[in-house]
């Protein structure tokens, strides 16, 4: 945009149609594309929109806009504290999408919208304009709900709820504890990403420990009254860690009437509403999250900090050319997860090629598949399949869904083979 | 019994459906198949079936017997409960075909 004058650049935008436009000039849509849609964010809700929007109409120019040139998945990471993968292996890249789908990517940083003008100026000097913009730009954190508690506290008590350099931190961590030591883990209230997330964690912990520092603890400090999978997880590890017994390796405490409150960065110490106070070796504390900053800045959320949005469309109830996907959407009671965000996308991108091609929009439908690891050979599983209800407000489907009906030996080890491959099926149907 | 209540349930459904979903839409329900069913040939030895070169009477039997409780599975009874015959069949004609 330098040089340009805002009148001229709405002049070349008249000229060009909607297109990407850089500093030195504007780039004209492909020929023969009939709208451009700016993807916003490449996790599994952006990256599954932009290629299923090039799936369903190769005339719709489909522009990507994500920071980072390669991204850590955090479905897997997990496994990273049990030793059963490494960083790399849970990387992927864009380069599928642009050389098999033809999805432009820009790597690069949403600096401001403009939505009157349907544009978004990017940290990099470039601006966009767009027919239809998908934002699925993810979660931050509320650095404000413990005292002692922000960012720069979490390069020393890591969130790891980011996949990347976190999570690293916090397996080195684990790995350099005394044996014998305590780690503990602070789980925030609903809603935030991945709800089974801190148990498959605590596990992936506790498989770990069991065989190299089997006199230590994870004591895991919840929020909440109750958790997903809970009768699963307790199940599987009162079967492998002694969960129940004096020796235990994990041991859950509700905290919901008693929240922690201050965090002691000397001496690595919690202390509660009603005095408690709990010393770990190991800090993992997972803040309460909100929607993105950018969707903040922007006002695409409303007082609970996530983005209200039409279900059936994915529009934002505060701009009808805006769509908000993913984890920073409010879709409850479709959970926060990366199975949920690819099934919101193909559900948008259906609507926002109807809405471009001017064609009846189909009922949509979500679904939601989630596994836990609790060993390498001990997997669970939760379903939820979700339609609009009468209100056109979003319901679980009655009598489908639910969790894992078996708990054998032979059903715990296939859904532990599966969460293997359920995995890399999602990263090839998102990213491949 | 069971059986027979079963079989009329479907046929009550399946006509009822073909009254309220004149027209379903079958990818909006199919894409989400492929979250564990990939297609792509880097996976070729995954646990989860591909659903490549399966009829769709193959696959609209499969999904059935899943719903009606006549092949037990760890996950698929738990989906595919969640849909109308008439939309089995459906998404099992687009996968057939896509």
């Amino acid at each position: 945009m330098a040089g340009l004058s805002r009148r001229r650049f709405l002049q070349g935008v008249a000229g060009l149609g909607a297109g990407v436009l850089s500093g030195c000039g504007g780039l004209p849509l492909r020929s023969g594309a009939k709208a451009h849609v700016v993807v916003v964010g490449g996790g599994f809700g952006g990256a599954t929109a932009a290629k299923y929007l090039r799936l369903l109409d190769a005339n719709i120019q489909v522009t990507l806009i994500e920071p980072k040139a390669k991204y850590v998945t955090c479905p897997g990471s997990n496994w990273l504290f049990a030793g059963l993968a490494n960083l790399d292996q849970l990387t992927v890249d864009y380069q599928s999408l642009q050389d098999s789908y033809g999805v432009k990517l820009l790597v690069d940083r949403v600096s401001s919208l403009g939505a009157a003008q349907r544009l978004l100026r990017l940290v990099g000097g470039q601006s966009v304009t767009y027919d239809r913009l998908i934002m699925s730009p993810g979660i931050d954190f509320r650095w404000d709900a413990m005292a002692g508690y922000d960012q720069a506290a979490a390069e020393q008590f890591p969130h790891a709820w980011q996949a990347g350099p976190q999570t690293l931190l916090l397996a080195r961590q684990l790995q350099a504890m005394p044996d014998g030591g305590v780690v503990l883990m602070v789980v925030p209230a609903d809603p935030y990403r991945c709800p089974p997330g801190p148990y498959e964690r605590a596990s992936m912990m506790a498989y770990w420990l069991k065989q190299h520092k089997p006199r230590s603890k994870i004591l895991i400090l919840d929020a909440k009254r109750s958790f997903s999978k809970q009768a699963l997880f307790e199940a599987g590890w009162a079967k492998h860690y002694g969960y129940g017994t004096a020796n235990s390796l994990i041991e859950w405490h509700s905290l919901a009437d008693n929240p922690l409150l201050e965090l002691d960065k000397q001496n690595r110490m919690l202390t509660s509403e009603f005095g408690d106070s709990f010393r770990g070796d190991v800090l993992n504390i997972i803040p309460p999250q909100t929607a993105a900053q950018i969707a903040l800045q922007q006002g695409l959320t409303d007082s609970t900090a996530w983005c209200p949005v039409r279900p059936l469309t994915g529009q934002s109830l505060f701009d009808e050319f805006i769509h908000v996907i993913g984890d920073s959407a409010h879709y409850a009671p479709i959970p926060k997860s990366a199975f949920a965000a690819n099934s919101e996308a193909k559900a948008c991108a259906l609507a926002v090629t109807s809405l471009i091609n001017q064609t009846p929009i189909a009922e949509a439908h979500w679904l939601n598949t989630c596994y836990s690891l609790i060993t390498p050979e001990h997997g669970i599983s939760v379903a939820g399949v979700y339609e609009l209800d009468s209100a056109n407000a979003i319901a679980p489907v009655k009598g489908a869904g639910g969790v894992s009906a078996r708990t054998d030996g032979e059903a715990a080890a296939m859904e532990a083979d599966y969460t293997r491959a359920v995995y890399r099926s999602l990263i090839a149907d998102t990213f491949g | 019994m069971k059986r027979i209540f079963y079989a009329a349930a479907a046929l009550v459904a399946s006509a009822l459906n073909s009254i309220a979903h004149a027209e379903i839409d079958a990818r909006a329900i199919a894409f989400n198949c492929r979250n564990c069913h990939a297609e792509s040939s880097l996976d070729a030895k995954s646990s989860i079936p591909s659903l490549k070169n399966l009829s769709a009477q193959q696959i609209r039997q499969a999904l059935l017997d899943f719903k009606y409780d006549k092949n037990p599975a760890t996950l698929m009874p738990r989906l595919a409960k969640a849909y109308s015959d008439a939309e089995l069949a459906a998404v099992a004609e687009f996968l057939s075909r896509n």
